[in-house]
């Protein structure tokens, strides 16, 4: 129940206010202009590229997203109040990468568009695969993400110490999410590339997990 | 608060692993078997692989000294979580050394995405991030619990790192920790003797680290 109003909370901060999922829509598209032109390359090589590209955007506009979500809390000092909250504070941690999910998803569906008309992609027909993988990559990347945001929310620094600790941590996720997109991308059938997805899977598992018994120690006084 | 140097205890100490050193250079230079097809190439495995353990084994330390500490608080937790990072981090940076500098004749190249050797590079970097969040943590006693929490979530990554990139590049080429088992004992002696010697050279660099941080420690409070 607690849960799900901070979920609400969160959620509803951002459709009111939209500080987040703008910017990250604009940097996102920003990112593909530049690649789309650095590139200028025909539409094999894109084809061949394309996966990588999409998750190099997908990071970098997590690591700004989590980055505005955690400094909002700090404005006002709201954290120290969710805290005073009558909640366990592995919940605080799952609607904080729940809420994070969503709203990655949110960019994404604005993003992903603008990509493939750039890029000049064919999408294959069984495109609900594909929102699968993100939904999977979506969760990694933000349960990772909760903690690490967590741990470098009140240091000094925090917004160059998010991506340094965010991106390694991620990148055995984000290789998962390369090569089941690009599979999926060759129209390989899933039982070619499962390990991939059950990777991501293992991974989610082990960092909601860990966020939900390791959050109390991060966000204690 | 006394100098570690001053015990006479510590002097033995340090001479005695100093001339450990020395003697399993010479030992690994004189005493082992050349390789067919390597020659001077195969003697570094004698350094880099136990240099590779051992680094991963103060990572473990790492981690359980995260757990201790974020039980029971006490100081001594972090210092040795602390002191294994950086000892740690300093055998990884050895091994991101001499792989290449063995991979060059072999392999012709100085760097593949080998699984153990990526692996290794990625925790780099995570304790790259560990350092910077020590040094810009802020509050002291948060940034300790901070290092704790991360020390445990980066263990937790490696096996994850290691699968990703093991499947990553489906060609897999031959690693020197990979035969170690089928090697003849002329070769598996040395192994473990330098092992041995570099298990010992890195409890007596903890043992100093930790001396060092005591005394910082003791100097703020006071």
């Amino acid at each position: 129940m607690m849960f799900y109003t901070l979920v609400r909370k969160d959620l509803l901060l951002e459709f009111r206010a939209k500080e987040i999922i703008i910017p990250m829509f604009a940097f996102g598209l920003a990112i593909i202009m530049i690649f789309a032109l650095s590139f200028n390359a025909s539409q094999a090589i894109n084809h061949a590229f394309s996966p990588g590209l999409l998750w190099i955007i997908i990071l970098f506009i997590s690591s700004l997203g989590l980055n505005r979500m955690f400094v909002l809390e700090k404005e006002f000092d709201a954290f120290t109040l969710t805290l005073a909250a009558p909640v366990d504070r592995g919940i605080i941690f799952l609607s904080k990468a729940i809420s994070g999910t969503i709203l990655l998803l949110i960019a994404e569906i604005l993003i992903i568009p603008p990509f493939i008309i750039f890029m000049n992609l064919t999408i294959p027909s069984d495109w609900h695969i594909m929102v699968l993988i993100l939904l999977i990559g979506d969760l990694g990347i933000m349960s990772i993400g909760a903690i690490v945001s967590g741990l470098s929310m009140r240091a000094k620094l925090s917004e160059m110490l998010l991506p340094i600790l965010f991106f390694p941590l991620v990148s055995p996720h984000i290789i998962a999410c390369v090569k089941s997109t690009n599979y999926w991308f060759k129209g390989l059938s899933f039982i070619n590339w499962q390990f991939w997805i059950f990777l991501m899977i293992s991974f989610v598992l082990v960092f909601f997990l860990l966020g939900f018994m390791i959050f109390e120690y991060i966000t204690e006084e | 608060m006394e100098l570690f140097f001053s015990k006479r205890i510590n002097v033995i100490v340090a001479v005695f692993v100093f001339t450990l050193m020395v003697f399993n250079i010479y030992n690994i230079v004189n005493n082992t078997p050349m390789v067919p097809d390597q020659f001077w190439a195969q003697k570094i495995f004698y350094f880099h692989v136990p240099i590779a353990w051992i680094g991963f084994l103060s990572y473990l330390i790492v981690m359980i000294a995260g757990i201790l500490y974020l039980i029971n608080k006490k100081t001594v937790w972090d210092h040795l979580g602390f002191a294994a990072a950086e000892i740690g981090t300093l055998f990884v940076v050895l091994v991101l050394i001499t792989g290449p500098i063995w991979a060059k004749p072999i392999w012709g190249t100085w760097w593949t995405w080998e699984p153990r050797l990526t692996t290794t590079l990625i925790l780099f970097l995570i304790y790259v991030g560990y350092f910077m969040l020590r040094a810009f943590g802020g509050h002291p006693e948060r940034t300790s619990r901070y290092a704790a929490v991360l020390g445990i979530v980066a263990f937790f990554d490696v096996p994850i790192i290691f699968y990703s990139v093991r499947f990553w590049e489906e060609k897999y080429q031959s690693h020197p920790q990979v035969e170690i088992t089928k090697q003849n004992p002329e070769i598996v002696l040395p192994f473990l003797i330098s092992l041995v010697i570099i298990t010992i050279l890195f409890s007596f660099m903890l043992k100093y680290r930790l001396h060092v941080l005591k005394v910082t420690h003791n100097r703020k409070i006071d």
